[in-house]
């Protein structure tokens, strides 16, 4: 390494890592060609179920006007209509779908994608008695939803408050969405 | 090479959890059902099987006035591959463990099994030291969940049988929930620990009773 003249041992240093990540960028585009529609075509799967999940029949998406800056997109179907909700959750975004009937009630709502705490938060969109009760509970209510400390009525998810508070300001953007097409 | 040495330091002696103290982030995170700590842990070993093998592969190839950003680099290749095929074809698992995979790429286990052995030995000698490693940390990670699933959640084997719901043991209005929160994380990981240096000292007096018996 003596005889080494210092641009050669600089450029060694940078050429060998550009290499190296140049592989492996080569390597996660061709992981990633095989599994990117794979995931796609589960994420489409995952929002037609949610549609259907908290609007009978499904529906078609649809213009909307939104002031809470959390709606994503609304579907439209004869139940009346399911908005997808993103609002920010403990860990990050919380998907969510939130079914609503012409008049303003809702008429359920799925959990679509979360990173909340495994066991805690995570039990939002949970397939277990738990979640459900969580989920269910959201049926039929109006107006403005909030958890039982804010002086709601949704009981929280226990230890995790946050994302509770979470899931009921996309119920809510959702229910003011709907409340602004009429 | 000697594979039961290894194994052993993998498993007790030098396991990545209760003696090495390393991933301790996704130690007490995720251990909250039986599902997500043989997730976690088959993902941490294969990532580690993988990294292990390059970068002994590659020890005389990279310099070391760069190789902990090179290390990164390949074990970030593997996390990543891996969280895409877990998104793929077990969704569920990806969800459930959520952040948690993208992260292994800091996990210590995995840059300490970098540095501290494959860049020094053989290519096998790192792959079963990956593998031991890995079995280390998913056993480790294993009791922990099988703990504070049972006290916390009451059940066993949650996210994995009796249809993702696991198998009631304790009636639902007494399990502890503060045991599936970091405090529970912390107590319950003590105490593995304490139990891995008893059984460590219990073996020790154990073999060295046998050698005076000689």
């Amino acid at each position: 390494m003596k005889t080494e003249s210092t641009v050669k041992y600089v450029l060694r240093l940078a050429l060998t890592l550009l290499l190296i990540t140049a592989v492996v960028a080569v390597a996660l585009a061709a992981v990633n060609s095989v599994t990117a529609p794979k995931i796609a075509l589960l994420n489409a799967q995952k929002t037609q179920e949610a549609i259907e999940a908290v609007l009978p029949g499904g529906g078609e998406e649809v213009a909307f006007t939104d002031d809470t800056g959390l709606v994503a997109t609304v579907y439209q179907g004869n139940a009346g209509y399911a908005v997808k909700v993103t609002p920010t959750g403990f860990n990050g975004t919380v998907e969510m779908m939130v079914g609503i009937d012409p008049s303003g009630n809702v008429l359920g709502i799925s959990v679509i994608s979360q990173s909340e705490t495994a066991g805690l938060g995570a039990v939002s969109a949970a397939s277990t008695s738990a979640g459900e009760a969580f989920r269910g509970q959201f049926a039929g209510m109006s107006g403005s939803v909030s958890v039982t400390k804010d002086g709601g009525a949704v009981d929280a998810i226990t230890g995790a408050t946050i994302t509770s508070r979470a899931v009921c300001a996309g119920v809510n953007a959702a229910l003011s969405c709907v409340a602004n097409m009429g | 090479m000697n594979f039961k040495k290894q194994f052993k330091e993998g498993l007790l002696t030098k396991n990545p959890v209760t003696v090495q103290l390393l991933g301790m982030c996704s130690t007490l995170a995720i251990t909250t059902s039986l599902f997500n700590g043989i997730g976690m842990g088959l993902a941490v070993t294969i990532i580690l099987i993988c990294s292990n093998v390059l970068i002994s592969a590659l020890r005389n190839f990279i310099p070391s006035q760069i190789r902990i950003a090179a290390y990164i680099t390949i074990i970030a290749g593997f996390v990543t591959v891996v969280d895409l095929f877990l998104q793929a074809y077990i969704p569920a698992l990806a969800e459930s463990l959520g952040v948690f995979i993208p992260l292994i790429v800091v996990n210590c286990i995995v840059l300490g099994r970098a540095e501290a052995f494959a860049s020094k030995n053989s290519v096998l000698a790192s792959a079963v030291d990956g593998l031991c490693q890995g079995i280390g940390y998913t056993v480790a990670l294993v009791i922990t969940c099988v703990i504070r699933e049972l006290l916390g959640s009451g059940t066993f084997g949650g996210g994995l049988l009796n249809g993702g719901e696991g198998i009631r043991i304790i009636p639902a209005q007494f399990p502890a929930m503060q045991m599936v929160m970091p405090v529970g994380g912390f107590l319950v990981l003590g105490f593995v620990i304490a139990a891995s240096q008893w059984l460590m000292k219990y073996l020790e007096m154990k073999s060295k009773k046998k050698e005076a018996a000689k």
